[in-house]
């Protein structure tokens, strides 16, 4: 419709209330920054865009999927954008390819590849604007492998011991580690064992751990508070080891609550704000808007899909409303052949399952992945470190406080009988 | 000369037109007289040659003009050649002269009847030519006929050793008994499989490499992978001669051609088990620069330091009178030797007679990160996705239904039991299946899902969850079912909403119980 100025209704799902409340108030200012910015500039077409947020409360299946339906029913909304909903379990691309509006999301689920490619023709509209969770394991795998083979750590031996959280996210992350392992050298010793979460208490599965003497640990639960808790209780009586976190420990909740045993903790996400002058300048906005508390780390997920939407929607010559499955499979089309550089690194969707694919696990070439940015805890009170990927990271690890001063430094290589040298 | 001559019929004919059709012939002729004066030139003459030549020029003449013009390449020096050629005046004889130009001029001579002589120039530059091309044509088949029977010899040299691997694990898997060891051993029949086909590949690309066509795809990866697939193809040869096979795994990315350099390696370790007959045989490396040594190294014969170089020769093989045992063709060191060179991956080898040998590549390291995850490549929720290996008990008594479900099971990774009624049901779970899940069809021959369901249970343990599928979507039936506590999904079953409810059910079954979803 030429000279429409109505707004655009742009759904957003968010968990405003419960347990990832935090969470949920990032990416809504996220998406509120960047309307603002895209709607500064003549919106979308000359359209401004509205964003419209439901609260997803638990993260729920029957939640999401009703925050989907009130979106498209009672907004009319033309796509729903947003950050993640862990436990909707996808349930909420029915309504969606019922309706054939766009969908993206950063739920980090393998299970996206399976229900896009099952169906792609119904499924066209859903995006995953970050890698699957599979993808934490064979990155941490072959972090831990780089920082051995670089000689920036010496590990005591090759064992590995892994626990997991009961969500499937953890449970998937867990098994793709222990997948990945023995080609990079690694023998799993402990797990993947499945703790009953939520839980505060961690005692019992870390003495179990201790029994197997491990030269890495993976907790691939995710909750702050609970990570928080276990590295507490595991520097009570610390092995030596490198400790891993799965991503709620990039959270200010998890250093607030674990204070200086959060030191040395090493955490990844497979979608974090970069560091480069891209990113700062837009951390410098995120927090002239919304406060120094803010967190544009997280909020920067809602705000970089909406703004990739807002140019596929433009170059498609518009968004479309509930039902126009026409105009929004050229929207599509155009969130597919676009190559997107935002603050947290690269869109680009591979062409089977509409998802992200990461760098440098998948993709060699940065320009075409999203980095899986691995931090480190140096100091609780400073930002976190960022040690990997190259280019893009900031610092280097350094050898966690409880861990044996010896294996600081490569130890003499051990030699055989015959003179060759076991790496 | 008399312009008048007879014609074939008798009569007389003008002879200028004669002289002309003479000219037009891109020959060039030279007439000589019984006293060696130049009495005749063709225009074919002037175009093709150029010399300086003139109608009354004496032969010794000419040939001396000739001699000194350098328009011709000579034979011999100028003196001598002009020595010669004056000598054999009227004399038949012939030659090819290559021209300043570059043309290639033959050039013939003829007596004349009356004592005189002819010579004829006629450029066979494009003939030449031509020859050279079908004398390379030729060549070039040759080499590749030769390259073909290299092809074949190196191809029942290489398939020799997994080809012997995989007859002993036939043979001793006809004798197995035990079932884990059984499968254990097909496995490793699988394995022997796998790489005689690559071999095949590979032997394939050798047969390229010398005709140079062989592109090697650098790639990262773990040299570990590389290490287990040698294990995995000698352990059995180096058992049944009774030698220790170790290998020291390095955690180390390397950046080459992986298929090139297990070809390289395999080589190594097969001469090493072949050339062994007492002690063991060791794969380590060694750090050099910034690449990695890998070493082979055996307890065997050794190679006495002249023959070091000679090893790697084609079709080369170590003098043995001891052995009646038929060996390889002496090709797979050269193989060796050409594919490190295409590599540029320096080889080496250490040895002494009665000690063992050392036979090595250097390889450089790669990057970790762009490291090939090996076999993981694949990512699939059938590996890693959230049901993987979680055992599901399947009834349904149409079996194309059956198959179907079976089948988007798997994919998610699960570990499918299918029954089409109770009976088949209960036996699966007698024989060991361990069901953390049922689904159950509804309309079931003579049983309802929910009977089938309680049957189940009563055998697998009471609290086991279970979901019901039904075509009939008849609220009564519907109600039934939901009233007895176990959810319902109506066929089609749609794949997203299994999933959830089966996540439900096995993850988050408080938030089944509460939702009642």
């Amino acid at each position: 419709m030429k000279g429409d100025t109505s707004p655009v209704p742009i759904g957003s799902m968010v968990p405003l209330t419960g347990p990832a409340a935090a969470d949920g108030a990032e990416f809504r200012n996220g998406m509120i920054l960047a309307c603002e910015e895209l709607n500064a500039r003549g919106g979308l077409l000359g359209r401004p865009i509205q964003p419209i947020f439901a609260d997803t409360c638990r993260q729920s299946a029957k939640e999401v999927v009703a925050a989907a339906r009130w979106l498209i029913e009672k907004h009319k909304v033309h796509a729903i954008v947003n950050g993640y909903n862990i436990g909707a379990q996808n349930s909420e691309y029915e309504p969606i390819a019922d309706a054939g509006i766009i969908y993206v999301h950063a739920n980090t689920l393998l299970q996206h590849h399976d229900t896009v490619m099952s169906n792609p023709d119904r499924y066209f509209g859903c995006f995953m604007a970050d890698p699957a969770d599979y993808w934490y394991g064979p990155g941490f795998i072959k972090f831990i492998s780089w920082l051995r083979d670089s000689g920036q750590w010496t590990p005591n031996s090759d064992r590995l011991a892994i626990i997991s959280g009961s969500t499937p996210y953890s449970i998937v992350i867990s098994n793709a580690m222990a997948n990945a392992a023995a080609s990079f050298g690694w023998r799993v010793c402990f797990g993947p064992k499945i703790v009953q979460t939520p839980t505060s208490k961690w005692r019992d599965v870390i003495e179990e751990v201790r029994a197997t003497n491990p030269a890495v640990l993976a907790n691939t639960h995710f909750y702050a508070g609970d990570l928080a808790h276990f590295q507490k209780q595991f520097v009570e009586k610390p092995m030596d080891c490198l400790v891993y976190l799965q991503y709620g420990a990039v959270h200010r909740t998890f250093t607030d609550i674990a204070q200086e045993a959060s030191n040395g903790v090493i955490v990844s996400s497979i979608i974090g704000l970069l560091r480069d002058e891209m990113g700062k300048r837009f951390e410098a906005r995120y927090k002239a808007r919304f406060g120094d508390g803010s967190t544009p780390t997280i909020g920067c997920q809602s705000y970089g899909n909406m703004h990739h939407y807002a140019i596929g929607a433009a170059m498609a010559g518009g968004s479309g409303a509930p039902g126009d499955f026409e105009q929004n499979r050229k929207v599509a089309f155009a969130l597919k052949g676009m190559i997107y550089r935002t603050v947290h690194g690269t869109i680009r969707y591979h062409p089977d399952w509409q998802a992200v694919v990461p760098y440098p696990v998948m993709t060699h070439d940065p320009s075409l992945g999203m980095p899986h940015i691995f931090y480190q805890i140096q100091d609780h009170r400073e930002p976190l470190s960022m040690i990997a990927p190259e280019p893009y990271n900031t610092e280097r690890f350094v050898l966690p406080p409880w861990m044996n001063k010896r294996s600081a430094k490569p130890k003499p290589a051990l030699v055989n009988s015959r003179g060759l040298t076991d790496f | 000369m008399d312009d008048r001559r007879t014609s074939l019929q008798g009569g007389v004919v003008e002879l200028a037109p004669i002289w002309d059709g003479l000219d037009a012939i891109d020959i060039g002729i030279l007439v000589w007289s019984p006293d060696r004066v130049l009495i005749y030139i063709n225009e074919g003459f002037h175009r093709g040659c150029g010399l300086p030549v003139a109608l009354g020029m004496q032969y010794d003449e000419y040939v001396a003009a000739v001699a000194q013009s350098h328009e011709w390449v000579l034979p011999s020096a100028p003196d001598d050649w002009a020595q010669e050629t004056i000598r054999d005046f009227g004399v038949i004889n012939e030659a090819d002269y290559q021209f300043a130009t570059g043309n290639i001029m033959h050039v013939a001579q003829r007596p004349a009847a009356q004592g005189g002589m002819v010579v004829t120039f006629t450029d066979v530059t494009a003939v030449k030519r031509n020859e050279r091309e079908l004398r390379e044509a030729k060549e070039a088949a040759e080499a590749t006929d030769e390259a073909k029977s290299r092809f074949l010899r190196a191809a029942n040299h290489d398939l020799r050793q997994p080809l012997a691997s995989l007859k002993i694990l036939i043979y001793n898997c006809l004798r197995e008994q035990d079932e884990e060891q059984r499968s254990e051993i097909l496995h490793a029949m699988g394995v022997a499989a796998s790489i005689m086909e690559d071999l095949l590949g590979a032997l394939l690309q050798i047969g390229q490499l010398d005709a140079g066509r062989i592109q090697p795809r650098i790639t990262s990866f773990q040299l570990s992978d590389l290490f287990d697939r040698l294990r995995i193809q000698f352990r059995h040869q180096a058992q049944e001669k009774g030698l220790r096979l170790r290998f020291v795994t390095p955690n180390k990315t390397v950046s080459t051609d992986r298929a090139l350099l297990e070809r390289i390696l395999s080589n190594f370790v097969a001469n090493a088990i072949r050339f062994t007959e007492v002690g063991s045989v060791l794969i380590g490396c060694r750090k050099e620069g910034r690449g990695l040594r890998i070493e082979v190294v055996d307890t065997g014969r050794g190679i006495k330091e002249e023959d070091c170089d000679r090893v790697f020769q084609e079709f080369y093989r170590v003098a043995d009178d001891n052995r009646a045992q038929k060996k390889g063709l002496g090709l797979g060191l050269n193989i060796v030797m050409r594919l490190a060179e295409l590599l540029e991956h320096p080889i080496r080898l250490r040895s002494k007679v009665g000690k063992g040998s050392i036979f090595s590549v250097w390889i450089p390291l790669g990057n970790i990160w762009h490291s090939e995850n090996g076999l993981a490549a694949e990512i699939t929720e059938a590996v890693a996705g959230e049901f993987a290996g979680t055992p599901v008990l399947l009834v349904e008594d149409d079996e194309i239904l059956r198959e179907s479900m079976a089948q988007l099971l798997r994919r998610w990774g699960i570990d499918v039991h299918s029954a089409a009624n109770e009976e088949n049901a209960l036996r699966l779970v007698a024989d060991g299946a361990e069901p953390e899940l049922i689904i159950a069809d509804y309309n079931l021959q003579t049983r309802t899902g929910l009977d089938v369901i309680n049957a189940i249970r009563k055998a697998a343990g009471e609290d086991t969850p279970a979901i019901v599928v039904t075509a009939d979507a008849e609220p009564k039936v519907i109600n039934g079912i939901r009233e007895a506590g176990v959810p319902v999904l109506i066929k089609p079953v749609s794949p997203p909403r299994l999933r959830v409810l089966m996540h439900n059910l096995l993850f988050e079954p408080d938030v089944h119980r509460q939702t009642g979803s």
